[in-house]
């Protein structure tokens, strides 16, 4: 099981330890790990001289867990990424300061959510009403005050119920369920502007605030679309393996229900068509973005981003809508927001090669983003969502939106 | 308030920043030390001691050394505030190792909390006691653990199996049995939480007790999926590990397809192998590499290299009988059912725990399902990615045709770490087949002109792979590497990018791969090769070429007649080349003058001539050594004129057949299987690492684990039991039994959890015929609900509650047994005597004490000794007397004090109160006396001198703690009341065997069984403690045989401090069998009472003669 965990901040200097068993780890370790060259430092799981190391890399601060003996690696991967949300979540966001000003409510939820290794309350509805997350309110009292514990005196309920992921007996005076279609497109434009690879990556996200013991059922009108799908431990697998249907008894709050995969679109809402010809050092270079096939609904926040290669040595890009930023480490964003009636959006421009080289042969690939409101590409549809006792004031919501995830041109 | 905040938006946004940092703990974290911190932990506001601990922590985060607070930050363990509390803990597990003494003070706060209502209070109590790592007090922790175990609180019984790794970790052998058998009792635990945690324990504990796991392995199979995602990963691996112990491999699955392809043709003929691919069935999956796997799985790789040095022990088959099939196992068949559910898990570790095991023991045709969800898991964390992809790669390795159809999902994003691009790569190139290969290789084109010229590299490097796994594509992919080695060598020229050597290397390597596999029909593209080499300027890549003209030399038609020219060159350049292509030049010219045809012969051996010379003038003395040892070697061929001329000399000869040796031979087919062929199991560290972590272990062997067979019977039994459900009032009593053995009831509570049989048995059979008289019965409809009451209330310790719930509950607690009466069993008690000096040490004097039952008449604290004085030897003995050594010495001041203070306190009683002395004592002959002896501690021995015949010999008194207690005569009811105002952490418990009755029903037939196992508990009880028999509660059993559910119970104070010690003594088993005796203590003074519970067990283990 996990020995040791230690928050490392960008510049590699230990934020914090924690340690997790009698087995103490030295945080000379973290010198030995920030000192190896990048490519092997990047590897999620490494074979230290002394420990096995497993890490993530958040927003910039590294989660580095030690073990000596022989564990699931995923296990300590999925444990790292789970502090490192449930973090996020706490003190909305994370980076350095972050972590250092809320240094011990980062002890207290460690120490709760980890013990002698193995991972012990782990589910966010729960932690919250053990710890309680910083805010303003509170903040200010302990200024005012001078006291304010945020660790709770009682036990929540959920913690060790058979539904450890719900409080008991929550009781609310208006009833709201909510559902949200969040739909991230991942599609691979190969050189020859082909579309090689189109799927979306969905999830179906809830907020419910129900009173007492609310058993759900979510029905889809096309469930044959889904290729995968993983679900909350609160989704029954009977129910979905005979008629594919989602039947739980949902935690309290916000929460990811399921997640689900559709292959094989045919088609993405834009086209991006980069061009890009290189005679005697330097290149010119044209982009073009527009609609291939309307969605019906609004394309808001197109971005365009990609990497210029190292050999581009200066580089005047313009555009006829819309701003362009080249940034120190040659990352160039377009940013078009959407796309106007009267033209089209048009980047344009010439890339200086260094001295000596005559053309271009390495090409950079383009990251679209976007996001359209109110429609699931993908094409699933919530038929309904039933409650088993419906409760005095129900409302009930639907939402749906698609956002590019992995969304490559390449030139 | 906030009127500083509003004048400006300058100041606002300050403020903003401000405010956003006010209230959290950022200056404490950045200045730790700048007020002084001990005087703050000692401050009288919770605010304050709260604000220094965080500035401790604050130092410990930052990895400075503050454990000399310790002291300090220990007493504030009492606190009330929850806050300061888990500050404290957190403290104290950092460096309570460190500070073993200090940590110790904290102990009876841990006992305190741990009985405290509040679970959480409990759960971080029990946590931290566990976690602080002293041996001193591990048998406190395991015993706090133990009670916690059985707590009504489902978070606290889930600390409690989290704390047993902790107390195994400190390796102390004698609690091992213990620490096992409570991670079974939690194994069995209801609450799904519970399992989870139970199974970690149980894997870093004894992962290879199977009978643990097999007594409830349906009912851990059944809440496998409601146990928490952390829990899951750990018991699938248990259930898989335990079912191949159990039940061996399966027969139908992949692991033995080899065995099953080769014994019966089973799968051609169902044309299941069939259906799977799209390819030919050789092509389906690689056999020999599956039952490679399969063995590395079982036997671990490092063991199977060891031994087998090749591929030809592979096909060694199993023995059948370890073998199992789907179809006709039970076990084999829900494992199966109850994790392929788990393949939708949100967590990947649970997804990728549940593949391996139906990867291991899915039927042929089930394993595909696997596919998908492994194929989801990609879209996760890059790290979980990495390790995904690294499993994936050794399910692709062995069963390529799985993954085929999914090739696009291993395509790679701009935004995939190296790693991973490098693991697509390889999958790609494993799975490729004739009908993806073309979408395959245009994507592997565009990855070519990736920026990143070390994953280009790599692209190229795979484009060979896919061409010697698929023989029709090599055209299309040597054009394009050809043409990429022209315009890689060309933009090589200013060699301005780094990696871009890399790709023009893999590029030439890739085109030899192919091209060895059929040369001849590629000697144009060998020739073509040869042409780039004035352009290519890459060492390694030239150097290669270079070493391809050497091999390649006789080859075809073309090639041969190009040598010389190219040989020139080589020469030419000779003296420009890095020492790795030197060292090829040499060795490509010594092959090129061996095949050498007639007509090129003059010209080559000057050529070849003149480059043995520069190179014997190089600067590097590898290829100085280089070309001496070829000039040597090939100085039979320099030395003639014509190629085929016969040598004549012998010796000449023989430097021939080894220049013939080295260089003529043909290449040998390199075989990829002895790479990478390290398999570990699925999800395992090891199998990411490539090397077995510690603590690794194979599969079990096969069948290796055998259920003994009562076990089975029983299994069965239950079985039927649960199938028959209501067929008659005894089964079915039996059937509500199991249940309410995994509820959390008031008996298990009391620590037996037998006790709990006898009850429902009396209740189902309360109208069977009595076999001993017994007060009253009572039907008892709510009985069970209010035990479960009343335990709760005693766990919470409420005292009003408690008042009022108890009289009823135990009237009705009461009701089924029937009490009786022991008589006269005083004068059968037979005290044990213990020997104070051997005739062999006092020259003929033996010594013998027995304690008595007697309470002493100087004060309360001391203990009658009757001392039993012999004289074996053949001469009188005379003035024998016994002394205390200490207080001859100090006996003056001793006795200032008693006169000064005057019976303030018993402290000042002399501890020995002496014996008459013995005048004189004839050989054979006895005297007894008395003494009075208080014991200053209960487990040290006091020190005594004996004088006899004017000689002083000091021997030891030792205590014996049965008799540091005095009866305390009490009423059954008062006696419960007492026990049930001293739960959690007062209470102890500990189970032994008892035999003595077995004698003595023999010897009595017509004696009540029952009586007399009573009479044999009590007077072993009795003969070896002062204690006073409360009651004897009888159970109305079913069977005259079944002695479980009687009941002893014992009261008695410590003799020093007066405090009450209750004892209870369960009896579970057949009358004429040995019995389970489950001894309880319930005393304030914990120490006290294990050390007793320990003594009490002791000696009723111990078969006494003396008995009757």
């Amino acid at each position: 099981m996990l020995q040791c965990i230690f928050l490392l901040s960008d510049s590699g200097e230990v934020m914090l330890e924690k340690q997790l068993t009698g087995h103490r780890v030295d945080r000379s370790i973290c010198a030995w790990f920030w000192d190896q060259a990048d490519s092997f430092k990047s590897l999620p799981v490494i074979a230290s001289p002394t420990h096995y190391l497993f890490q993530i890399v958040r927003d910039g601060i590294t989660f580095l867990a030690c073990t000596q003996v022989e564990m699931p690696p995923l296990m300590a991967i999925e444990f790292l990424c789970r502090v490192a949300d449930v973090l996020s979540d706490y003190l909305g966001g994370l980076n350095e300061d972050l972590v250092k000003d809320n240094f011990i409510i980062v002890y207290e939820l460690l120490d709760e959510m980890i013990d002698n290794g193995f991972p012990l309350t782990t589910e966010p509805n729960i932690l919250r009403e053990m710890i309680a997350p910083p805010n303003l309110v509170s903040k200010m009292l302990s200024v005012v005050t001078g006291n304010a514990s945020n660790v709770s005196d009682t036990l929540p309920s959920g913690a060790g119920s058979c539904v450890p992921w719900r409080p008991t007996d929550p009781k609310y005076s208006s009833n709201e369920v909510y559902v949200d279609l969040v739909e991230e497109m991942d599609a691979i434009v190969n050189r020859d502007g082909e579309l090689v690879k189109c799927e979306i990556y969905g999830e179906v996200q809830m907020s419910s605030q129900l009173t007492g013991f609310p058993d759900l059922t979510l029905s889809f009108a096309n469930p044959s679309v889904l290729e995968d799908m993983r679900f909350h431990p609160c989704v029954r697998f009977r129910p979905w393996e005979s008629h594919q249907v989602l039947s739980f008894v949902p935690p309290d709050g916000q929460f990811k229900l399921m997640s689900y995969r559709v292959k094989k679109l045919k088609n993405t809402p834009l086209y991006v068509k980069p061009q890009i010809t290189s005679d005697s050092g330097t290149c010119r270079v044209s982009v073009l973005v527009g609609i291939r096939s309307d969605p019906g609904k609004t394309i808001e926040s197109i971005t365009l981003s990609f990497q210029l290669p190292h050999c581009v040595s200066s580089a005047d890009l313009s555009s006829n809508h819309g701003t362009v930023t080249i940034l120190s480490n040659k990352t160039c964003t377009w940013t078009i927001g959407r796309i106007p009636s009267d033209k089209t959006p048009c980047l344009s421009g010439t890339l200086a090669l260094e001295t000596g080289l005559e053309r271009l042969h390495v090409y950079p690939t383009f990251k679209v983003g976007f996001k359209i409101m109110g429609i699931a590409l993908s094409g699933l549809r919530i038929e309904k969502l039933d409650l088993k006792t419906i409760p005095p004031r129900l409302y009930k919501g639907f939402r749906a939106q698609t956002r590019a995830g992995e969304f490559d041109v390449r030139l | 308030m906030f009127n500083q905040f509003g004048s400006t938006a300058e100041t606002l946004s300050k403020a903003s920043a401000a405010v956003l940092r006010i209230g959290t703990d950022a200056h404490l974290y950045d200045d730790p030390e700048d007020v002084n911190i001990a005087p703050l932990l000692d401050s009288k506001f919770e605010s304050e001691k709260c604000e220094a601990l965080k500035r401790l922590l604050a130092l410990i985060a930052q990895g400075f050394d503050v454990s000399n607070f310790f002291p300090q930050v220990v007493k504030n363990v009492a606190s009330q505030s929850s806050e300061v509390k888990k500050l404290v803990y957190l403290y104290l597990l950092h460096y309570a190792e460190k500070r073993p003494n200090e940590a110790l003070l904290s102990i009876n706060y841990f006992q305190k909390d741990l009985g405290d209502p509040n679970p959480l209070v409990r759960a971080w109590a029990l946590r931290t006691m566990a976690g602080i790592r002293l041996h001193v007090i591990a048998p406190l922790a395991l015993s706090a653990v133990g009670k916690c175990a059985r707590d009504p609180a489902v978070y606290v019984r889930k600390c409690a199996a989290n704390a047993l790794p902790k107390l195994h970790d400190l390796r102390l052998e004698e609690h091992a049995p213990a620490i096992e058998e409570l991670v079974g009792i939690l194994l069995n635990d209801h609450s799904p939480g519970v399992v989870g945690a139970a199974a970690a324990a149980f894997t870093s504990i004894c992962p290879n007790n199977f009978s643990l796991i097999g007594k409830n392995y349906k009912k851990l199979c059944q809440i496998l999926p409601d146990v928490e995602e952390w829990g899951q990963i750990l018991l699938i691996g248990t259930l898989l590990r335990y079912v191949v112990a159990r039940h061996g491999l399966v027969r139908e699955s992949l692991m033995l397809s080899l065995h099953g392809l080769e014994s019966n043709g089973f799968y051609e003929k169902d044309g299941l192998v069939g259906d799977k691919k799209d390819g030919d069935k050789s092509d389906s999956f690689d056999a020999n590499l599956v039952s490679l796997v399969s063995k590395c799985y079982i036997e671990g790789p490092d063991e199977y290299l060891s031994l087998s040095n090749g591929v030809d022990t592979v096909a060694a088959s199993f023995d059948s009988k370890e073998t199992t099939s789907v179809g006709d196992n039970e076990d084999v068949k829900i494992l199966l059912q109850c994790t392929s559910p788990l393949l939708w898990s949100n967590n990947s570790a649970v997804v990728l725990a549940a593949a391996g095991v139906q990867w291991i023991m899915a039927p042929l045709e089930d394993v595909k399902k696997i596919v998908k969800p492994l194929l989801f898991l990609l879209r996760s964390s890059t790290a979980s990615k990495y390790v995904v992809l690294c499993n994936i790669l050794v399910f692709a390795k062995a069963v390529p045709s799985l993954f085929a159809p999914h090739f696009e999902d291993f395509f790679i994003c701009s935004s995939d770490a190296y790693q991973v691009k490098a693991h697509k790569l390889e999958m790609l190139s494993l799975i490729a087949t004739t009908s993806s290969i073309s979408s395959i290789l245009r994507e592997f084109e565009d990855y070519i002109k990736d920026p990143d010229r070390r994953f280009a590299a790599d692209t190229v490097a795979a484009i060979g792979l896919c061409a010697k796994r698929l023989p029709e594509i090599p055209t299309a992919c040597l054009n394009g590497l050809l043409a990429l080695v022209r315009q890689e060598s060309f933009a090589g020229d200013l060699e301005l990018v780094d990696g871009e050597a890399g790709v023009l290397v893999q590029a030439v390597m890739s085109i030899q791969t192919i091209i060895e596999r059929d040369p001849l029909s590629h000697e144009k593209v060998i020739v073509q090769l040869f042409r780039c080499l004035d352009s290519v300027k890459v060492a390694a890549a030239r150097a290669t070429i270079i070493w391809m003209v050497g091999v390649y030399c006789s080859l075809g038609h073309i090639i041969p007649r190009m040598l010389t020219t190219i040989t020139k060159y080589l020469a030419w350049s000779f003296k420009s080349e890095a020492s790795e292509t030197k060292l090829q030049i040499l060795n490509t010219a010594a092959k090129v003058l061996i095949s050498a045809e007639v007509e090129d012969f003059q010209m080559l051996k000057k050529i070849v001539l003149y480059v043995l010379e520069l190179g014997e003038c190089d600067l590097n003395y590898d290829v100085r050594d280089r070309t001496r040892f070829l000039k040597k070697m090939l100085s039979y061929k320099l030395a003639c004129h014509e190629p085929t001329e016969d040598s004549v000399a012998s010796q000449e000869n023989i430097a021939e057949h080894v220049v013939e040796y080295v260089f003529g031979r043909k290449l040998k087919p390199f075989s990829p299987l002895n790479l990478h062929n390290r398999f570990y199991l699925p999800g395992s560290l090891s199998q990411i690492v490539l090397h077995a972590a510690p603590g690794y272990e194979p599969l079990p062997k096969p069948c290796s684990f055998v259920v003994e067979e009562h076990d089975q019977l029983s299994d069965s039994g239950r079985q039927r039991e649960a199938m028959s459900g209501l067929n008659g009032s005894q089964e079915s009593s039996e059937t509500v039994d199991e249940d309410g053995s995994s509820e959390y009831d008031s008996e298990s509570y009391n620590g037996s959890d037998f006790s709990s049989d006898g009850d429902e048995r009396n209740d189902a059979n309360d109208a069977a015929d009595p076999l001993i008289q017994f007060s009253d019965i009572a039907v008892s409809t709510d009985q069970e609900e209010l035990r479960s009451k009343r335990a709760l209330d005693l766990w919470l310790d409420e005292e009003s509650s408690t008042s009022n719930q108890t009289p009823s509950a135990l009237d009705r607690n009461q009701s089924s047994y029937a009490k009786i009466s022991i008589g006269d069993i005083g004068s059968r008690v037979k005290p044990k005597s213990y020997t104070l000096l051997d005739p062999g040490n006092g020259n003929g004097v033996k010594i013998d004490y027995t304690f008595l039952s007697e309470v002493s008449t100087v004060s309360p604290l001391h203990v009658c000794v009757e001392v039993l004085f012999q004289n074996s030897s053949t001469e009188p003995i005379v003035e024998v007397s016994l002394e205390d050594e200490e207080a001859m010495n100090v006996s003056d001041s001793a006795e200032q004090t008693l006169v000064g203070k005057a019976n303030a306190s018993y402290n000042n009683v002399p501890t020995l109160i002496p014996m008459e002395e013995l005048s004189c004592l004839e050989p054979g002959q006895s005297a007894k006396r008395l003494i009075q002896v208080r014991f200053h501690h209960h487990l040290l021995p006091m020190r005594l001198s004996l004088h006899y015949n004017g000689k002083k010999v000091p021997v030891k008194l030792r205590p014996d703690l049965g008799y540091l207690v005095k009866p305390f005569s009490i009423t059954i009811e008062e006696f419960l009341s007492t026990e049930s105002r001293l739960p959690g952490m007062f209470e102890y418990t500990r189970r032994c065997t008892f035999t003595d009755h077995i004698k003595d029903t023999r010897m009595e037939n017509g004696k009540d069984k029952f009586l007399t196992i009573c009479e044999s508990i009590t007077l072993k009880v009795l003969s070896n403690s002062n204690l006073h028999l409360v009651s004897v509660d009888l159970p109305v059993a079913s069977t005259l045989e079944d002695a479980t559910g009687l009941r002893l119970r014992f009261s008695s104070k410590i003799l020093s401090s007066e405090i009450p010690l209750l004892i209870t003594i369960t009896v579970q088993g057949k009358c004429t069998e040995d019995l389970n005796l489950t001894v309880k203590i319930n005393c304030e003074e914990t120490v006290f009472g294990l050390n007793l519970l320990n003594r009490i067990a002791n000696f009723m283990v111990e078969t006494s003669s003396s008995a009757i």
